[in-house]
């Protein structure tokens, strides 16, 4: 019954909430920016909808207010996506808001990723990307945890962070309290390490081969013929093009006090 | 979460991964051990190994005194976690024969220590 | 209109027979559940705003295809759903309690990005 919704859209009516996202209809045309540069005009580049952010800055003030004890920061970056950062405790109730609550309802888990930072104290970030389909918006959720200390896992949340959780605990080497079945499971059975941090080298540390006294693959000690060279030249490439204009902006509240 | 759980590593207050104190992680460890002991007969019988039980309980008994200096609860339950993961792939038998066969290291060679030996092999 | 919808077109979503009974016990269990909570709030506030609202939609009409055009937010069936996902939510926040200012600051350059070398 999509259909029915977006006719009625046409005619917006007064029963919406003040910071309830509205649903696009289909014969809306984006706005123009009159005064693009030069750059900006071409095909390819994505045209930002200067309405789209208004409104996420809205929701995203909106969430900090609710969320006080949890949410540490709000962020919008330059293509209209909306983060908020939370404190590890509050992962759970941040994700459960954004499920439950009506003007939010971002039902939708996309997925879970994990960031490694060593040089941060607590080296890893848990990042959840959530979609609404009654809104039509995205959300980022981000954590932050060192190695030794358990995030609560989304599972009662949302179903679907079963195997991303588990991806994590494989790759990084995080652990998820309270996860019904958390195991290995994109690397080999006796596989030890985790691949994805930062300090685990691009070869391993293990090399397989097929043994013929044994006569099955054994694992060994990883032995390269030439030892490993690493050019320490500036790359020939822009290392962060992305933040070249458009730094992240930080969605501030009217209250001087809050960050 | 009304009721967070801290323990105490060193000065710093912490969020505890499983257990409270080292007596509790001490006795998760011993659980531990005791589960692969008696696990050790069926699997030189399911998998097929070339290993007695004998060696089977010494490589285990290795394995785990090789960490027996570690005192961070956190770190003792972190190792006890993958313990026990390893041990649910062995029960179900979701491992193969070359993976329980790694655990015997048998194609390694230990690598010279003293001055000699390294002058001898070359590899200094 | 003596309107009687089949179906609801979602899989799984059963057609209710009197959604506007189900809807009303709904909102007013909420809205009990948001009183508990401290005044100062903001989720309490909007929360009761939200629901004020569409139990005002309520009163006014009892046929469900209106109520559903009123409140402009998907089928009566999806609004059920809607507000006892907002029941368990308010619940559970009296338990979380997160109007209290923030728990913790994050450590210094934790958010930082682009991360400066160590």
């Amino acid at each position: 019954m999509s259909f029915t919704l977006r006719t009625i859209n046409v005619g917006r009516n007064v029963a919406r909430v003040l910071f309830n996202k509205v649903c696009y209809p289909v014969s809306q045309t984006v706005a123009y920016k009159s005064d693009q540069s030069q750059a900006e005009n071409r095909p390819t580049v994505a045209k930002l909808d200067p309405l789209q952010k208004s409104q996420l800055i809205d929701f995203g003030k909106y969430v900090s207010d609710c969320l006080p004890k949890y949410v540490q920061k709000v962020q919008i970056t330059s293509g209209n996506e909306l983060e908020v950062l939370v404190h590890p405790d509050g992962i759970i109730p941040a994700l459960q808001f954004f499920k439950d609550h009506h003007s939010a309802q971002f039902v939708n888990l996309v997925d879970i990723a994990g960031m490694d930072v060593p040089s941060r104290p607590n080296r890893f970030e848990i990042i959840y990307n959530l979609l609404s389909l009654r809104y039509n918006s995205r959300i980022r959720v981000k954590t932050y945890t060192d190695e030794l200390t358990p995030i609560d896992s989304a599972c009662e949340v949302f179903k679907a962070a079963n195997w991303y959780e588990r991806e994590i605990w494989d790759m990084y080497g995080v652990f998820f309290a309270n996860h019904p079945d958390l195991r290995r499971i994109l690397t080999d059975y006796g596989f030890e390490g985790h691949p994805f941090r930062k300090d685990f080298p691009l070869s391993g540390y293990v090399e397989l081969r097929y043994d013929d006294e044994q006569k099955r693959v054994v694992v060994e000690p990883l032995e390269l013929a030439q030892e490993f060279r690493r050019f320490e030249l500036s790359a020939p490439w822009e290392q962060f093009p992305n933040f070249r204009g458009n730094p992240v902006e930080e969605v501030t509240t009217a209250d001087p006090k809050k960050e | 979460m009304a009721a967070r759980q801290a323990i105490q590593v060193g000065t710093k207050t912490v969020r505890p991964v499983l257990s409270l104190d080292s007596s509790e992680a001490r006795s998760r460890v011993l659980s531990l051990y005791k589960a692969w002991y008696r696990q050790i007969p069926y699997i030189v019988k399911d998998y097929d190994i070339p290993k007695s039980e004998e060696q089977c309980r010494a490589k285990l008994r290795e394995y785990f005194v090789k960490n027996k200096d570690v005192t961070d609860v956190r770190v003792i339950d972190l190792l006890v976690i993958k313990g026990q993961m390893e041990l649910k792939e062995v029960i179900n038998i979701w491992k193969q024969k070359g993976h329980i066969m790694t655990y015997f290291k048998p194609t390694e060679e230990p690598k010279p220590k003293d001055f000699l030996s390294k002058f001898f092999s070359g590899l200094e | 209109m003596g309107l009687i919808k089949k179906t609801t077109g979602l899989m799984g979503l059963a057609v209710n027979p009197n959604p506007h009974h189900t809807l009303g016990a709904l909102y007013g269990k909420i809205i009990r559940t948001l009183q508990k909570m401290p005044e100062e709030s903001v989720y309490r506030k909007y929360t009761e705003q939200i629901v004020r609202e569409r139990a005002a939609v309520l009163q006014q009409t009892k046929d469900s295809f209106e109520i559903e055009q009123k409140i402009n937010c998907g089928q009566a069936e999806e609004l059920i759903i809607q507000a006892e996902n907002e029941l368990n939510l308010a619940r559970k926040m009296l338990n979380w309690k997160p109007w209290e200012p923030l728990v913790a600051k994050p450590p210094k350059g934790q958010w930082d990005w682009p991360p400066s070398k160590a």
